[in-house]
């Protein structure tokens, strides 16, 4: 059968132009399949770095919006397995024309700064910068690509206005940190917030991160705290790291189903495509198989070719689709990794790359199988006597 | 005496065409031995065709028997005689039937794709057959750079390029000047005549049948009876 491969790609090449919109048309789709199956698996399937495997957050059940009694560290420092803690909370408020310039549309995050240097153990970050973080209670953390894309250095003053929590904050830029998770956020010390805030006001936090001191503990962490607080006034809910990202993703909505819908959408186009091409084709060629069975090609020869001819269009617009995925997978990265931290390295994994020449070759086999084996099986006189 | 190569008995085709069925061939008996160019003449509608692609396993009788080279060729599977036929025959059309995507070579590389030739191999038996039909100056044309008469000999070059033993053409000058039908009429003769293949022709033109030799005739479905030629034909084989 391999002796055939040189006729497939003459006979894929046989109508440029029709080849040639076709492509465009299976590239079109396998780009936009690329880029879905990109997220899919960067939300669903990538696997946690050491560190964030174990680390956990406990957020309010009701929702990340409503807030946890601060007072609740200490029993959950107790739960067995649990290593360190720390309180964060999201600050929001405006930095700049955030509204007109996305780029200053950053996450920022009010931590306790001795725990949280404890449990982010990914954050790398000089030594000085980090005592000087550690001591000036005006004192912020920016990461470095965020430092990077806005121009921000070391010693410089940023002015956040306050939206949920009232005034404004002048911080100074002590620290300018790497961490492949959290690369474009800003933290600041919580106590600079509490003080802003009056005496009765200062019991919260928004989530506790929590470090667990193994993974099996993990587990054992997530149900033990939850149930601590299940008959306590304000319940809560503890996940790892990484699902509590893709419960922050599910504020788009349900995003599992949303791509799993466009993906199905676009491989039904694929399959239509396709198949109307391989009618076309096949309908083209009909004398010719009637030849070729002449010349002594069997039935399963014809199938071969013609499925052949669909399978070579398929992948070369496969080929084409990964490359513009991998680029716009790219553009995905630096635009909304600042805040779907999944996406920060969005890019078409080899996995997912073999994948979608698998399914591209499927998708090709299903759409041209009814011409391929209709034309197989059509009486060689009736071919031969086919005048188009 | 030559061996037979093709013998039919009582060979009878029916179409069915909706409710109706046409009998394109009754009652068909008729013997070729090794050797023979036998030509296969008579009015549209006649049979001729019929019995040639039934010859050619190209059809299955409706009844009757039918042994060529000793095959029995109802005892064949679909796949079986799609091999058979690869080995067995050559076949030529009317209309040349070349693959228009591909060059002269690679066309009578074609049935070759299902031997166990490799590519060099492959490619030296399409040079020698395109040669013996004089393109050889003509390998890497593609079909529409070919005039009709040349398009004709790449088809018989493809035809006789697994060196086959029957070589079946279905009017095989229909379509050609006179000119290009002469050298391809000749070209079927020296297969016959100097290569020993046994040629079987369905042709309507007297002057092509005088280049067999031997001519059977068919009216409206039946073979007639070797020697007899219908009142309006005036032809004699060469």
């Amino acid at each position: 059968m391999l002796r055939l491969l040189p006729l497939i790609f003459k006979n894929s090449l046989r109508s440029k132009r029709r080849s040639i919109l076709t492509i465009l048309s299976v590239t079109m789709s396998f780009t936009l399949l690329g880029v879905l199956f990109a997220m899919y698996n960067a939300l669903y399937f990538e696997d946690p770095t050491p560190s964030q495997a174990l680390r956990l957050i406990t957020r309010n059940r009701i929702s990340l919006t409503v807030i946890l009694p601060a007072s609740y560290k200490q029993k959950i420092k107790a739960v067995p397995g649990v290593q360190d803690l720390y309180i964060s909370m999201w600050f929001g408020g405006t930095y700049k024309d955030q509204a007109q310039d996305q780029r200053n549309n950053f996450a920022r995050f009010a931590v306790e700064p001795e725990d949280f240097f404890k449990v982010q153990k990914d954050l790398v970050l000089p030594e000085d910068q980090k005592q000087a973080f550690l001591k000036e209670r005006t004192a912020c953390l920016v990461g470095k690509r965020l430092a990077d894309k806005l121009g921000i250095r070391l010693g410089e003053r940023l002015v956040l206005k306050g939206d949920i929590f009232p005034g404004d904050k002048e911080l100074m830029v002590r620290g300018i940190f790497e961490d492949p998770l959290a690369d474009e956020t800003l933290f600041f010390n919580i106590e600079y917030l509490y003080q802003s805030l009056p005496a009765g006001r200062r019991d919260f936090a928004g989530t506790f991160n929590i470090l667990a001191k193994s993974k099996d503990d993990v587990s054992a962490i997530q149900r033990d705290v939850d149930e601590m607080f299940k008959n306590a006034p304000v319940q809560t809910r503890t996940e790892t790291e990484a699902a509590f990202a893709l419960s922050f993703v599910s504020f788009l909505g349900n995003v599992k189903v949303f791509l799993l819908v466009i993906c199905g959408a676009v491989t039904f186009t694929i399959l239509l495509v396709s198949a109307n091409t391989m009618a076309m084709a096949v309908r083209e060629r009909v004398r010719e198989v009637g030849v070729m069975k002449t010349l002594g090609f069997t039935n399963g020869g014809i199938l071969f070719l013609i499925l052949g001819d669909a399978v070579v269009l398929s992948l070369v617009g496969a080929a084409l689709g990964c490359l513009v995925a991998s680029g716009l997978a790219a553009g995905v990265a630096a635009n909304a990794g600042g805040f779907i931290a999944q996406f920060k390295n969005l890019s078409l994994t080899p996995p997912t790359v073999v994948f979608i020449f698998g399914f591209s070759v499927v998708v090709a086999l299903i759409s041209s199988f009814v011409p391929a084996m209709n034309a197989a099986r059509t009486n060689i006189l009736d071919t031969l006597k086919y005048s188009g | 005496m030559s061996e037979v190569v093709i013998q039919t008995k009582d060979l009878t085709r029916v179409y069915k065409r909706d409710q109706f069925e046409v009998t394109a061939l009754k009652d068909a008996s008729i013997e070729i031995r090794k050797g023979e160019f036998v030509a296969l003449m008579g009015p549209s509608g006649s049979g001729k065709s019929t019995l040639l692609y039934l010859i050619a396993a190209m059809e299955r009788p409706t009844s009757g028997t039918i042994d060529v080279l000793g095959q029995d060729l109802r005892a064949l599977s679909d796949k079986q005689v799609a091999q058979w036929r690869n080995i067995h025959v050559g076949f030529v059309f009317q209309s040349f039937n070349l693959i228009p995507v591909l060059t002269a070579i690679e066309n009578v590389e074609l049935p070759l794709l299902l031997t166990n030739l490799n590519a060099k191999e492959r490619r030296e038996h399409a040079t020698t057959a395109l040669s013996l039909v004089g393109l050889g100056d003509r390998l890497t044309h593609l079909p529409k750079q070919l005039s009709g008469g040349q398009e004709q000999r790449v088809a018989i070059a493809r035809a006789l390029v697994t060196d086959p033993d029957l070589i079946l053409a279905d009017e095989p000058t229909g379509n050609l000047d006179s000119q290009s039908a002469q050298d391809v009429l000749t070209m079927l003769r020296t297969l016959n005549q100097e290569h020993g293949k046994t040629v079987v022709m369905v042709t309507h033109d007297p002057h092509a049948a005088s280049f067999a030799s031997k001519a059977r005739y068919l009216e409206k479905g039946a073979l007639l009876p070797e020697g007899h030629v219908p009142q309006d034909w005036f032809v004699r084989p060469a």
